[in-house]
């Protein structure tokens, strides 16, 4: 039998099993480090219209104008709620439900390409990264969906049928891509609580806390998705990730700026 | 904007408005003991890059010759896969050096298995066969209809957001994956990876002549002592731990006429591991 034809690198004939990498130099290049990757939440702000978008849109405006890189990213809200809610009373597979995820924060991501446009924003779909440096060097701001394009290979998390990965993991890969140190999310609190402060009046503000921490106190309603906590400790860039209040004024001009507001979940 | 909601919020009224999908109180509503099969009756045959491909013609051309004799047999519906072999080994060993993320490894390396996809359909296209766009499962009905072998893309559409990987520096998710992943959401009977041994061993055969081959053992017997080279990737066994629907994956050999027809009948060939699901 002809044998295998490999070419000689420091990977062939691996399994490529297990990380494989003990054998390699690997000093990693950021792709484009000033970047600012920005989520605009969707139950939290998008589903609120016009008195929560506008004044939110006017300080991204801002800060472009100050010469700040910003890339928007949408979340989903309570369409995305809606749709999950029927799927899984169909017993259809995580994968199909990921994929009808996809659909609603394209939608806020163009809704907000509408409102940007006439100062520069631009529709980008998943894959157009490598345009990135053409939209920001123009002056653009990129505007994307936040949900990651697993879609129908989208694995199933043990006691669920919602995709685990959803829009704040979106944001967080594509910051971890991009090389970018810092990912903010735009939500309607203050950052993270000891409950949930829509339901709980006595939770209390945390500025600070390590995704240690934030493991250890098993919160029930954490502010970000898991698999973020889960993913921060192994990043190599996105090793910080800022939640602001984007119904407070100043707030998101603030964050953009490399401000300390809101909460900081750091490695 | 009008306010029905209460709360400054629009909600559309549903079981998951206001919740908290982080709760795992509120997840576990979503969730049952079945998914819905979306296509039962159909496997998915997975053919090796390092282990077919990168042998050439001598492996390549009786593998396709039983794929012909296969697709005779109309009640046979499979879906075709291929790996990228040693090509995806040298992309990745360069991006490394250059210090890519983890994520532009990810988007680099699919086309290194797409060749082997055009070579295979190069091949089997006078027979009946056609690439199947990404994720266009929904024409599959159409094909097997038609007698068309689908050729699917291995590797899962994570690209540049690959999640950074629990040890070392590569990419997790690759064409093991991405195919185990596809058979499953689908729904499959069965994925067949079809390789150059005879299945999965307790050590590297390649490099142990003591390694013995297991023929049939359930997937919580060899979790319990997975070989450390294994002849498929981890993140597949991860996956078929926590998936609802597929419970057979085999390994069979390729490079033995015959053994590719049997595992697609339903016989038990080569490797076979399977699991046992909550289906009733």
């Amino acid at each position: 039998m002809a044998e295998r034809r490999t070419i000689a690198s420091l990977l062939s004939g691996s399994t490529m099993t297990g990380g494989g990498g003990e054998k390699l130099d690997y000093r990693p290049t950021a792709v484009m480090p000033d970047v600012k990757v920005v989520k605009i939440g969707g139950q939290s702000i998008l589903d609120r219209g016009r008195s929560a978008v506008f004044p939110i849109l006017d300080e991204i405006v801002a800060a472009r104008k100050l010469g700040i890189q910003v890339v928007l990213l949408a979340g989903g809200g309570t369409r995305a709620r809606h749709i999950y809610s029927i799927a899984s009373e169909l017993e259809v597979p995580t994968g199909v439900v990921a994929t009808l995820g996809k659909y609603i924060p394209m939608q806020n991501a163009r809704m907000l390409q509408m409102l940007l446009a006439k100062h520069g924003g631009i529709y980008m779909l998943p894959d157009d990264f490598e345009k990135l440096p053409l939209y920001l060097q123009m002056g653009c701001i990129p505007v994307m969906s936040g949900m990651p394009p697993f879609g129908y290979w989208e694995k199933r998390e043990e006691g669920s049928r919602i995709p685990p990965h959803r829009t704040d993991a979106g944001v967080f890969l594509s910051a971890e891509f991009l090389g970018s140190k810092r990912a903010i999310f735009i939500k309607d609190e203050d950052g993270l609580y000891t409950d949930d402060p829509k339901k709980d009046p006595k939770a209390t503000h945390i500025p600070r806390i390590t995704a240690k921490e934030l493991t250890a106190r098993g919160l029930p309603d954490v502010v970000i998705e898991r698999m973020v906590i889960e993913y921060l400790p192994r990043a190599q860039w996105c090793k910080e990730l800022q939640i602001v209040n984007g119904l407070k004024p100043g707030q998101v001009l603030a964050a953009l700026k490399g401000d300390d507001v809101g909460t900081i979940i750091s490695v | 904007m009008s306010n029905p909601g209460g709360d400054g919020r629009t909600h559309i009224n549903s079981p998951l408005m206001r919740e908290s999908l982080q709760n795992k109180g509120v997840l576990a509503t979503t969730d049952s003991d079945r998914d819905l099969q979306i296509f039962p009756d159909v496997s998915l045959v997975s053919i090796g890059g390092q282990s077919i491909f990168d042998r050439g013609k001598e492996a390549i051309l009786p593998l396709v010759a039983e794929l012909v004799e296969i697709k005779a047999d109309k009640t046979i519906k499979f879906v075709v896969g291929v790996g990228g072999g040693t090509r995806v080994r040298h992309t990745i060993s360069i991006a490394v050096d250059l210090g890519l993320p983890v994520g532009g490894m990810a988007q680099l390396v699919g086309a290194m298995e797409e060749l082997n996809a055009i070579l295979l359909n190069t091949l089997l296209a006078p027979h009946g066969s056609m690439p199947m766009q990404r994720d266009h499962f929904w024409d599959l009905p159409l094909y097997f209809d038609a007698g068309i072998t689908p050729i699917a893309i291995s590797v899962p559409p994570f690209h540049f957001w690959e999640p950074p990987p629990t040890e070392g520096h590569l990419p997790m998710h690759g064409s093991d994956f991405g195919l185990f992943q596809l058979a499953e959401v689908l729904g499959m009977k069965q994925a067949i990876f079809v390789k150059d041994e005879d299945g999965l061993y307790d050590k590297d055969p390649k490099h142990h002549k003591s390694a013995k081959l297991y023929n049939k053992i359930t997937l919580a017997e060899l979790m319990k002592n997975m070989p450390a080279e294994n002849i498929l990737d981890h993140e597949l066994y991860e996956a078929f731990l926590t998936a609802k629907s597929l419970k057979r994956v085999v390994i069979v050999n390729g490079l033995k006429h015959g053994q590719l027809t049997r595992a697609l009948r339903g016989e038990d060939v080569g490797t076979v591991i399977t699991k046992e699901t909550r289906r009733g």
